[in-house]
Order: structure tokens, then C-alpha cells, then sequence
């Protein structure tokens, strides 16, 4: 059996039924676990007690563009600043990921010789929910 | 957005039209200077984007300003305002670079004082 890869170009995302696939240039879904320790007579065990999510995406700019991602964020972060925004993160054909985020504020500028990016870091307000086809 | 590489290309040669010189969208078999060669950097096609349902590429170009190496003086004179006037009209949506250091070509019959520049966009598939 070959052994299987799948890459960056094997994502899809969308935030808020928009789509960042022509923008992004990385999308990582991460979730941590607050794991406590106990010491036991038996030796130690573990108890996971809290789980969070977040969306780390990086893109090129696109203020001032027609339909632009930057503007879309900006408009729901100052406008709806405690309305989630629903996320669908594709790793590959057959494993999506759905959560919603709490909208931010994009960042806006850059260097002078090099395209303007934006670093975005989501908190997920929803534990992100993994569905196999 | 582009429906070829072509047409990107013919783009940057049209923003180039008005800086007073000949402006090839490719390598011509002969250059008349003074001139604007627009040729393929290395790399040259990258894949930056995520996703693959459609061909998101960043497209590395190099600008050749060609001029004529009649003097030392006169022609370093004349390749440093042809590089000014291309940085004057190079196109919303290009990464400009650095411009390398001058040096002698011959193309043909022709000896010419060259130097490139770096330029990059991004296409997107229709």
C-alpha cells in the first residue's frame, strides 16, 4: 500500500461562507487539552478537564479589493464582536472540521518590498467537530 | 485576476509601454535598444496558496533594461533612469525587488549595458 500524504493544497477553508482558498497560505486548526495529573497509590493518572480550539491562518492582504477577506473580518469584528463566526476547515476530501470562531480584527500593513500579509490567531467559541465520509 | 500567464505578462508589457523603450512580454530574437525584456525568473512558478481546486500560483519575473554600451558613463546614465522610469510605472499587485548590478551583453551585433530586476505577482485560475 502507498504510503499516503496530503498537503497544503489539499485544504479548503471558509469563515463565515467565505472562502480563503485563493488568499491563504496556511491554515492550521490546533486543539489543546488541560490534562491534570494525579499522583495515585497505584501510580499517576490523568483526567482531561478542558479542551480549546484555534484557527491560525495566515493570508495575503486584500484591503481595498472587490469582496475583500480583510474587509469581511473587519465589518463582523466591529459589528457583531460577540457573534461567532462559523468555520468549515477541509484537511483533506472526507475530513472537515466545523466551529465557529470569535471574529477579530485583521491586521493591516507591512514591509515595504513584500506583499502585506496577515497573521490571524481565532479562538474557537465551539469545540470543533470532525466529520468522516 | 488572468486567464493565462500570457496574459499577465502582456500586462506588465503594456504597464511598461510608456517608459521610452522596446518592451518584449518575452525573450525576442533580437533587442532594439533602449529595451524591456520581461523573461521567467528562478524559481519561477510556486505554489503559495492552499487548496488545489484551482491553480493559485505566485509568478516570479525578472525585468531586463537593456540599453546601449556606446560609454561607460553615458550608458550606466541611461540604464539607471531606464530602471527609475520602469519602478515609476511598474502595476499595482507586484512585488518589486532588488536591481542587480550591471552588466555587458552582447546580443547579436549588439553590445548592451543590462540590468535586471525582480518582480513578482500572484495568478489565479479563472
Amino acid at each position: 500500500m502507498p504510503t499516503t500524504i496530503i498537503t497544503g493544497r489539499d485544504i479548503t477553508l471558509t469563515i463565515d461562507s467565505d472562502s480563503y482558498v485563493a488568499q491563504a497560505t496556511s491554515a492550521t486548526l490546533t486543539v489543546d487539552s488541560t490534562i491534570n495529573t494525579y499522583q495515585t497509590l497505584d501510580g499517576k493518572a490523568y483526567y482531561t478537564t478542558d479542551t480549546q480550539g484555534s484557527l491560525a491562518v495566515e493570508l495575503l492582504a486584500d484591503w481595498g479589493a472587490a469582496s475583500s477577506l480583510c474587509e469581511a473580518l473587519w465589518t463582523a469584528a466591529t459589528n457583531a464582536p460577540q457573534t461567532g463566526l462559523g468555520v468549515v476547515l477541509v484537511a483533506d476530501t472526507g475530513a472537515s472540521f466545523a466551529f465557529d470562531v470569535q471574529p477579530i480584527l485583521p491586521s493591516a500593513g507591512g514591509t515595504a518590498p513584500d506583499a502585506q500579509t496577515v497573521s490571524l490567531a481565532f479562538t474557537c467559541v465551539t469545540t470543533p467537530v470532525l466529520t468522516i465520509s | 485576476m488572468s486567464s493565462s500567464i500570457l496574459e499577465v505578462r502582456n500586462e506588465l508589457a503594456t504597464a511598461l509601454a510608456s517608459v521610452g523603450a522596446s518592451v518584449y512580454g518575452s525573450v525576442p530574437e533580437a533587442v532594439i535598444p533602449p529595451a524591456c525584456v520581461i523573461v521567467p525568473d528562478a524559481p519561477y512558478l510556486e505554489s503559495r496558496l492552499i487548496g488545489g481546486a484551482t491553480v493559485n500560483l505566485k509568478i516570479n519575473f525578472i525585468i531586463t533594461a537593456a540599453v546601449a554600451y556606446n560609454s561607460n558613463p553615458g550608458a550606466l546614465d541611461n540604464l539607471e533612469q531606464l530602471v527609475i522610469q520602469i519602478l515609476g510605472v511598474m502595476p499595482n499587485g507586484y512585488v518589486v525587488g532588488d536591481v542587480q548590478r550591471p552588466a555587458i551583453t552582447s546580443v547579436g551585433a549588439s553590445t548592451l549595458l543590462t540590468a535586471d530586476l525582480s518582480v513578482s505577482t500572484y495568478y489565479n485560475q479563472d
